[in-house]
């Protein structure tokens, strides 16, 4: 299942400084092949016209916005008609519609935060989780740190936060905080969430360049080292369950594995994926019982009926190659053959009717209903170190 | 709790009779509740979770199937089921043959507008016969389900839907439904139901008692003049494949009327051999071929 933020994440415009945009307009052009979209980029690239991209240009068939300052208006048009590029007028007077929306999202914010407006119920770009980790870890300095763990095969950085120290508002978080830290990466596949947004939104693997291979990227959740290219997985670098060319050799994966092991003394290990509403725990690999399977069943239950009290969502519970299907090299069967007992895969909302698609007035009765269950393993865990 | 234990006739009987000399293999795993939702506080699972595990599957896999067909043969776009519960069901197994599942299940009517169906409550229940055939697909379907709507409110949800879709203007061609935030303008909702109730049909078509399909996104729609009262689109679909994990370009080409059966042609795209390119490439040629009910 694709990996997915535990903080939702907003595809915004590019536009947040405080600037004005009085007469400026949306021009939305219609570009049919490569071709067209060069021509297009020859106008956003000379200096003069001060004309942006809107939204980056992805694929073929799929129309590209452009901001047009309303001092070039003239010589835009000119430009577009003698180069044949069809277009249309989406946004006549970009300040009035800034101004409608400042009115709107003042209304509606979910959680103001105190420094920024980071709404927590959208989606986001890759950047804005990464600043507003990095304004959590400020605003909040005893409690919270961000630390890079590794970094992507685009060379992006991954980023955990560290939640450690005390808390002293809420009396179950502080009880756990006492006995453990909690580490969360929110995005494990910095490059393949980049390309959700840029490029093809259904993206699943890793972006990593398979030599002899014109087909790209591995499953991430098929690469660890936990029966390695055993059932449930394919040799062929073009299916969306690779398993890579060997265990960790997706940087992405190798990167928390290292992690993990030179931090050493973790108990917990939780992976979160969309979508299917189950929490599953030990094996994907094999139907062999795992030997704490009882144990984890009865805590992954409490945990299901935790998060169903909120909003009513049902999950499924049990190991992973029977409730879901079976499924080698993956985090959850690593983390507990080296160690980890308590390791859980969440596939969070829905069952189907959206599936990746989540709108994003979900995320926000996702996240509260899937912290009960989270809570109830951390709890679970706080009263059964090992 | 004891489920009516009727009579079935043996599975495996032709005119002449059980084939004595097949080495049948009549797995008969019955277990009731089938499928407990989590936090149920029933009784927990039978002895063997393994084997409740590979049952409970292979019901929702024959529920998911008996649906698509379902819904694809009332043909009303305005009135589409999903799967609720699996409430019941036992399944044979025949390795040479296939597999035959016999499952009760309940239905909540299809709304991605509502966060959650709790208000609607669980309406319909269906009960199916599907048997799969050894992995190939198609699987032969019989399938009943209680009323879930007044006959005559139906029609005219129908009727309704078909009077927007006729007075759409025809400017959509590429188009992301829903868009890649999940959200569906209301206008353009009569376009997904109807491709919902297109894809049905595909995806009765090609599901296996392995494999099962999601529609995950629209890509591309295009409205046809008719000369009749008929309405006529092509779509490019994505369906998500879930034990391979695949999404799966199909081409879907509808014709419908209200209360009449629905015409279907598609043409998926094969899965890709080792040389074949994925999905980063656009504007893959796709050739309809005549594999349809018209």
């Amino acid at each position: 299942m694709r990996w997915i933020l535990f903080i939702g994440a907003l595809i915004g415009s590019s536009i947040c400084g405080r600037e004005k945009f009085f007469g400026d307009q949306v021009f939305r052009i219609n570009v049919r092949n490569g071709d067209e979209i060069s021509k297009l980029s020859q106008l956003v690239n000379s200096n003069n016209l001060k004309v942006n991209f809107w939204k980056s240009p992805s694929t073929f068939n799929r129309p590209v916005d452009v901001l047009v300052p309303s001092v070039s208006l003239q010589a835009v048009k000119s430009f577009l008609r003698s180069q044949g590029l069809e277009y249309a007028v989406t946004i006549e007077d970009l300040q009035a519609l800034l101004d409608n929306e400042d009115d709107e999202m003042q209304q509606n914010e979910g959680q103001e935060r105190s420094s920024n407006n980071f709404n927590y119920g959208a989606y986001h770009s890759l950047e804005a989780i990464y600043h507003e980790m990095d304004n959590i870890a400020a605003d909040f300095p005893d409690l919270a740190r961000r630390v890079k763990i590794g970094r992507s095969f685009e060379n992006r950085p991954m980023y955990v936060l560290k939640i450690a120290s005390d808390y002293q508002r809420d009396p179950a978080i502080t009880s756990i905080l006492e006995k453990m830290d909690i580490f969360l990466l929110p995005v494990a596949n910095p490059d393949g969430y980049v390309y959700t947004q840029t490029q093809n939104r259904l993206w699943r693997k890793t972006r990593s360049r398979n030599p002899g291979s014109s087909c790209i990227g591995a499953d991430p959740n098929r690469n660890w080292n936990a029966s390695f290219a055993g059932k449930g997985a394919s040799d062929n670098p073009c299916s969306e369950v690779y398993h890579g060319p060997h265990a960790n050799s997706e940087v992405e994966v190798k990167s928390v594995v290292d992690f993990i092991q030179k931090h050493g003394n973790f108990k917990c290990f939780i992976d979160l994926h969309s979508y299917s509403q189950l929490l599953m725990y030990p094996y994907g690999y094999s139907v062999k019982k795992a030997p704490d399977a009882e144990e984890l069943d009865k805590v992954a239950r409490r945990a299901a009926k935790a998060l169903a009290s909120v909003s009513g969502t049902e999950y499924q519970v049990g190991p992973t190659c029977t409730t879901v299907y079976p499924a080698s090299g993956s985090s959850i069967d690593w983390a507990y053959d080296n160690g980890i007992k308590f390791a859980f895969t969440f596939e969070l909302r829905d069952a189907g009717t959206y599936g990746f698609l989540l709108p994003a007035n979900q995320i926000i009765p996702t996240a509260e209903e899937t912290w009960m269950g989270l809570k109830t393993i951390m709890e679970h865990v706080r009263d059964n170190l090992y | 709790m004891q489920p009516g234990r009727q009579r079935l006739p043996a599975p495996w009987s032709g005119p002449g009779g059980p084939r004595p000399t097949a080495p049948l293999l009549a797995l008969l795993l019955l277990l009731a509740p089938v499928v407990a939702p989590a936090g149920s506080g029933g009784p927990d699972d039978p002895g063997q979770p393994q084997d409740a595990g590979v049952l409970r599957r292979l019901l929702q896999q024959a529920a998911r199937a008996a649906l698509h067909f379902f819904n694809f043969r009332a043909g009303s776009p305005s009135v589409l089921r999903v799967l609720a519960e699996v409430q019941e069901g036992r399944a044979w197994i025949n390795p040479k043959e296939g597999c035959k599942v016999d499952v009760v299940f309940s239905t909540e009517r299809y709304n991605p507008e509502s966060l959650l169906q709790e208000g609607e409550g669980r309406l319909g229940k269906c009960s199916a016969r599907v048997f799969f055939k050894n992995q190939k697909p198609r699987p032969a379907i019989n399938v009943t389900c209680t009323r879930l709507i007044e006959k005559k409110k139906r029609q005219q949800e129908d009727y309704l839907l078909y009077k927007q879709m006729k007075q759409l203007k025809n400017p959509l061609e590429t188009v992301s439904i829903p868009d890649n935030h999940g959200h569906i303008d209301p206008s353009l909702r009569p376009i997904w139901d109807l491709a919902f109730l297109g894809s049905s049909y595909v995806m009765w078509e090609i599901t296996t008692q392995v494999s099962h399909y999601y529609l995950a996104q629209l890509t591309s729609v295009r409205q046809w003049k008719t000369n009749d009262d008929t309405i006529d689109f092509d779509y490019t679909v994505l369906l998500h494949e879930l034990s391979t994990q695949e999404i799966i370009p199909c081409r879907i080409h509808v014709v419908w009327y209200p209360g009449k059966p629905l015409k279907v042609k598609y043409h998926c795209q094969e899965l890709q051999t080792p040389e074949e390119a994925s999905r980063t490439e656009e504007g893959s040629a796709v050739v309809p071929t005549e594999l349809s009910n018209f």
